[in-house]
């Protein structure tokens, strides 16, 4: 209410135009555009009545939007242990440390995700899901009595490689940043901070774990917000090694019913729903 | 006298034991070689993994987001002759071979076409279904072209990325131009929104829209460009396993299952109201 007596008559002028320029932009797509909508068939991918077992569940883009919920959730915890050791490394007084980290910063900053996410999950997941045996436990735990508790967690177990493939990859690729923004906090707390730790006595984990870190953590949980919700956006990229997430989930729909548009803007409105509700949340909890 | 004797004798020892030794070197040869198909591990592990990418209607979800399909059908039947479950991988179209020598599966059953392209990389059984491309144009756009119509500059195909149906646009129309997609709804929307002239893909997709859309798109010709056959790809150097699955194919080719699945969903429409279009 406060915001429309807040609005000036140039400003309703302004939003007419707009709205205007969208609806001419409207008419001429859908001039051009030869496609029957069929909008009533989308809520049933979300929400399903399925036809034989007769009940509710979660359908197609409900099942994706669960495991690139998951995912996002895995891979930045993940990309935080490992920003953190990063961030470390790159403010390390050990040369090599310091290159060895600066290295792989660099290769990430510079090559462009999709790349990575290939390279990675050809050259760094398979070989270790092989190594570890991974698929073998999870099908064990998917034919097994109580799959029900791990399905909470991991989804469908059947495809838990492919779940641990791609929270892996996301992690390795987003910890670059995560990195540089734990070293950016480590380096904005002041020098005397650190010599004053260091005249009273404390080895190098003291200062970090009692005076840095506890400083520079007040810092960087802003720039570690947006990181996350970019990890968001970025999950949709594994859809390429096919980890079954939201994007990957919207093409199949689009690739059975062929329902090209209404699939993608649904998908776009889940992505932005939960982009825009977490950056508001963080913005809330930031005050 | 003795010396000779002695060196002959070490000699045809020495030999002896080379031609033994080679003799066990071929046998655990063979045996390793059978030891490490994919065969015994899917015995071993209980398990058919196959990798699959959804195209209609070989693979596709239902309205329950379950999936069906011809190749559904044929790779659970399969595991059923094997005794082993079966689990899908569904994969993005474009990494399937890669995919699929990574080890993610045991095999791909998604209506792939033997390409010798393909084949330098991959291994194929013998075909289990043959289906031909169609060409699906606008109507509008190409009212009265003729085969040679289609192949000139001017003329914009739009195809599938990775699909044969590339390769057969490029050696049927070779002035065409070709735009690509990476799956198979963008083409057609691009052919009905007339931003291309034409695309081809496998039947009964061409058939289908044009059916939909009578009066924008129609199958120029009611023939089929260079119908390839679709097979099983595996990794190389397995032969105990194209040996499995070429006997498996033929077997229910002669029985007649292939055919009658093949036309259950290719053919018929019993199937449309479990995925809406």
């Amino acid at each position: 209410m406060k915001l429309i007596r807040r609005l000036h008559w140039v400003d309703w002028v302004i939003l007419a135009l707009v709205v205007l320029f969208f609806g001419y932009v409207w008419m001429q797509i859908s001039d051009t555009l030869n496609y029957k909508w069929r909008w009533h068939l989308i809520p049933n991918y979300i929400l399903g009545w399925h036809t034989r077992r007769e009940e509710w569940f979660a359908n197609l883009l409900l099942q994706g939007l669960g495991t690139t919920i998951r995912i996002c959730l895995y891979a930045s915890i993940l990309s935080l242990v490992f920003g953190v050791i990063l961030g470390l490394a790159r403010t390390s007084r050990n040369l090599t440390v310091q290159l060895l980290a600066r290295t792989y910063v660099e290769f990430l900053r510079n090559i462009p995700p999709v790349v990575v996410i290939f390279i990675f999950f050809f050259f760094l997941s398979v070989p270790m899901i092989e190594f570890l045996g991974l698929e073998r436990w999870a099908r064990g735990i998917a034919r097994s009595e109580n799959a029900y508790i791990w399905e909470f967690f991991f989804g469908n177990m059947r495809l838990f490689p492919q779940l641990v493939a791609g929270t892996v990859v996301l992690a390795l690729f987003e910890s670059a940043f995560v990195g540089e923004i734990i070293r950016a906090g480590i380096q904005s707390v002041e020098k005397g901070q650190r010599e004053a730790a260091r005249s009273i006595g404390m080895t190098y984990w003291q200062e970090m774990r009692y005076i840095v870190l506890p400083q520079a953590m007040k810092k960087v949980v802003p720039p570690l917000a947006n990181q996350f919700i970019s990890l968001i956006k970025d999950s949709s990229i594994v859809s390429l090694i096919s980890v079954q997430e939201l994007t990957f989930k919207t093409l199949e729909l689009v690739a059975s019913t062929r329902m090209i548009f209404e699939a993608w803007l649904t998908c776009a409105a889940f992505y932005f729903i939960i982009c825009f509700g977490l950056s508001r949340l963080f913005a809330r909890l930031e005050k | 006298m003795t010396l000779t004797r002695r060196a002959l004798g070490l000699a045809l020892a020495a030999a002896m034991s080379l031609g033994g030794a080679g003799h066990a070197l071929a046998q655990s040869t063979t045996q390793s070689l059978s030891g490490e198909s994919v065969i015994e591990s899917i015995k071993r592990e209980g398990v058919l993994k196959v990798g699959i990418s959804m195209f209609r209607p070989w693979t596709m979800r239902d309205v329950n987001g379950d999936l069906i399909g011809f190749e559904i059908d044929v790779a659970q039947k399969l595991a059923d002759d094997m005794g082993v479950d079966v689990e899908w991988t569904p994969t993005a179209w474009d990494g399937i071979i890669p995919a699929l020598v990574a080890g993610q599966f045991d095999v791909i059953i998604s209506g792939m076409s033997i390409r010798p392209s393909r084949n330098l990389t991959v291994n194929f059984s013998e075909p289990y279904a043959y289906s031909g491309a169609t060409v699906l144009a606008n109507r509008a756009m190409t009212e009265g072209f003729t085969l040679e119509d289609f192949n000139s500059p001017d003329v914009t195909f739009a195809a599938r990325r990775g699909a044969t149906t590339v390769e057969t646009i490029m050696s049927v129309f070779p002035e065409a131009q070709i735009v690509q997609f990476d799956d198979e709804g963008a083409p057609v929307q691009e052919v009905l929104n007339g931003n291309v002239h034409a695309t081809m893909s496998s039947e009964p997709l061409p058939s289908t829209e044009a059916r939909r859309y009578p009066e924008t798109l129609y199958v120029p010709f009611d023939y089929a460009f260079e119908a390839s056959g679709e097979a099983f790809a595996m990794r190389k150097g397995d032969p105990d396993a194209i040996n499995f699955f070429n006997n498996w194919i033929s077997l229910h080719t002669r029985n007649g299952w292939l055919k009658e699945r093949h036309d259950y969903w290719f053919r018929g429409e019993e199937w449309a109201d479990q995925v809406p279009e």
